[in-house]
């Protein structure tokens, strides 16, 4: 057997390449986020600005109003994450602790679901929200969202409920707490951790979702963050990728941060839950 | 004897069946209004006489299916959708078991490296596809002059407007974004082999690639094939990276069938066009289940 220090000189050269794969875009983000328009369009480019400048990110906000597509955003997400775990926290309690006829059919079909992509559904999603008049409007994107990450909210909480002793609850129903007591007072505070796990999986889902909010939400002041960034890219006559990147960067960052702190609980809920 | 018998011995079972169904059903309830009612709009629409404002002027049986099919661009995006989905598939595993492996080892700062190769996860792939397509800028982009930093090219290339170039940067980009979900589920796989098996075949002195072959891999199996199975479900249906990269250019050689959809609805309002070729893809992913499923049982025996 080698040893540590040998091991992880080796484990880490072998990750080399992907690691600057996957870190080349963020430096980009950040050095051209932080570059004066001039140093941005030039033919002698280098990585590090002449100067830190942040005026890419008064101007994404004072005059491309980048604070409106951050606040929808915000909207949406907290929404969506909101509907979702409300209808997820009980489906979920009821498959992991009663007994219910037709459990299989509906873990399956939760499955299926999973597995169909709302961008193959645009079409009949569009025409859905138009009917109800809902295009362009922030609500069709929280129904939309809690419906389409639903059925991973449920599975996931599930295996985390799974996990809970049943003990604890049959424990407070001897003593005469009802089951909804029981439910509130010994389960839920036990199930905090994945709870709240689920929840920011579900908001980073959302704010991260591109294709069906670029479809339902027609006017510039309505768009998400991500959907507003990326029109950027296609419509300006002189694309200004300062404030594209000053964009992605305050998009992406925060989100970023919040899910290296779950992704430890992911790696378990996942993995358990994926080949039950 | 069932679960619910012991904790309900008096036949409280009975009673708690109806409030468990009202736990359910909300969430049934979205799914199937959110899901369900577009998947049978999509059907009717593929079979009806559309105009391009979605009003219905009759039954059209299979001109939908017959206008994609002579279409060129529709058979070009097929093809192109079969040669993505195996490309980004077939990549993201072959990079992302040795990934797995590694970082289920036990080495310093594996926690650290775990962060940074699950971190595309958390980026939407529109900021990742928006952020590719300035690497790649062809006058200003950090990819050209890297490479010429290192004096590998002389003039700047401008891979986007390549068609070769921009679809093989694409499937980099997608393997990239794919491999961190998939890497998740492997890593669960790898932490259930028990150390147990390979001091045995220590034991017996097997070569690490002996172990490789022979245990890792067996018992890797099915989190290889939910992976197998998601990723292409997942791949097959990607939309923000050729979107927002290439719109399918140049000349349409990079379009996939969601691309070819979403244009037909979206930019040139052909509703029973789009709507068929919806079920198309459709179709083509159900096949594949099946496929897969009839591949992946029968062997099962002979194991």
């Amino acid at each position: 057997m080698i040893g540590k220090p040998l091991r992880t000189l080796i484990s880490w050269l072998l990750l080399l390449p992907i690691i600057i794969v996957i870190l080349f875009p963020f430096a980009v983000m950040l050095s051209t986020a932080l570059k004066r328009k001039d140093e941005v369009f030039t033919f002698t480019l280098t990585w590090f600005p002449k100067e830190i400048y942040f005026g890419n990110f008064a101007e994404l906000f004072l005059e491309l109003g980048f604070g409106r597509a951050i606040f929808n955003s915000l909207y949406i997400s907290l929404g969506a994450t909101l509907v979702s775990l409300a209808l997820a926290l009980p489906a979920a309690y009821a498959l992991s602790r009663l007994p219910i006829r037709g459990k299989g059919f509906f873990t399956g079909y939760l499955l299926i679901t999973q597995m169909i992509s709302p961008i193959v559904l645009i079409l009949g999603l569009f025409r859905m929200f138009a009917a109800l008049g809902l295009i362009n409007s922030h609500n069709a994107l929280i129904i939309g969202h809690s419906a389409f990450f639903m059925a991973f909210a449920v599975w996931m909480l599930k295996s985390y409920f799974d996990t809970v002793p049943k003990d604890l609850e049959e424990a407070a129903w001897m003593d005469g707490a009802s089951r909804l007591r029981a439910f509130g007072a010994i389960f839920l505070p036990i199930c905090i951790p994945g709870i709240a796990v689920t929840s920011i999986f579900t908001f980073v889902n959302s704010w991260n979702e591109y294709a069906m909010s670029l479809t339902m939400l027609r006017d510039a002041d309505m768009q998400t963050a991500p959907v507003q960034v990326a029109f950027l890219t296609g419509t300006l006559y002189e694309i200004e990728w300062n404030l594209i990147m000053a964009g992605t960067l305050v998009t992406t960052i925060p989100v970023a941060i919040i899910f290296s702190g779950i992704q430890g609980y992911l790696v378990r809920g996942l993995s358990v839950g994926g080949v039950k | 004897m069932t679960d619910s018998s012991v904790n309900n011995p008096d036949g409280r079972a009975r009673l708690l069946k109806l409030p468990s169904v009202f736990l359910i059903l909300p969430s049934l309830f979205l799914s199937a209004l959110v899901i369900g009612y577009p998947i049978f709009d999509v059907l009717r629409m593929s079979i009806s006489d559309v105009n391009r404002y979605g009003h219905v002027r009759g039954f059209a049986g299979v001109d939908n299916f017959l206008k994609i099919f002579n279409d060129p661009i529709f058979l070009q995006a097929t093809n192109q959708t079969l040669i993505w989905t195996f490309c980004v598939v077939g990549g993201t595993l072959l990079i992302s078991v040795p990934i797995a492996i590694i970082l289920n080892g036990n080495f310093f700062g594996r926690s650290v490296a775990r962060t940074i190769l699950l971190l595309p996860w958390a980026v939407s792939m529109a900021m990742t596809a928006v952020v590719w397509k300035f690497v790649v800028n062809g006058d200003f982009g950090m990819l050209n002059h890297t490479l010429e930093t290192f004096g590998l090219i002389d003039t700047k290339i401008p891979w986007l407007a390549d068609a070769t170039f921009a679809f093989a940067i694409e499937i980099l980009v997608g393997i990239l974004v794919s491999m961190p979900f998939t890497v998740t589920i492997l890593m669960g796989g790898l932490s259930a082999i028990p150390d147990s098996l390979y001091e045995a075949s220590s034991i017996d002195g097997a070569s690490h690639w002996q172990k490789f072959i022979n245990i890792t891999l067996p018992l890797l199996r099915p989190f290889l094939q939910i992976s197998v199975v998601l990723n292409v479900i997942y791949v097959f249906n990607s939309f923000p990276i050729i979107w927002i990269m290439t719109r399918g250019g140049p000349a349409n050689k990079t379009d996939i069938l969601i691309t070819y959809v979403y244009k037909q609805a979206f930019a040139f309002g052909r509703i029973g066009n789009a709507a068929a070729g919806s079920v198309m893809m459709f179709a083509i992913l159900l096949g594949f289940s099946l496929l897969f499923l009839f591949i992946t049982r029968s062997p099962k025996e002979t194991l």
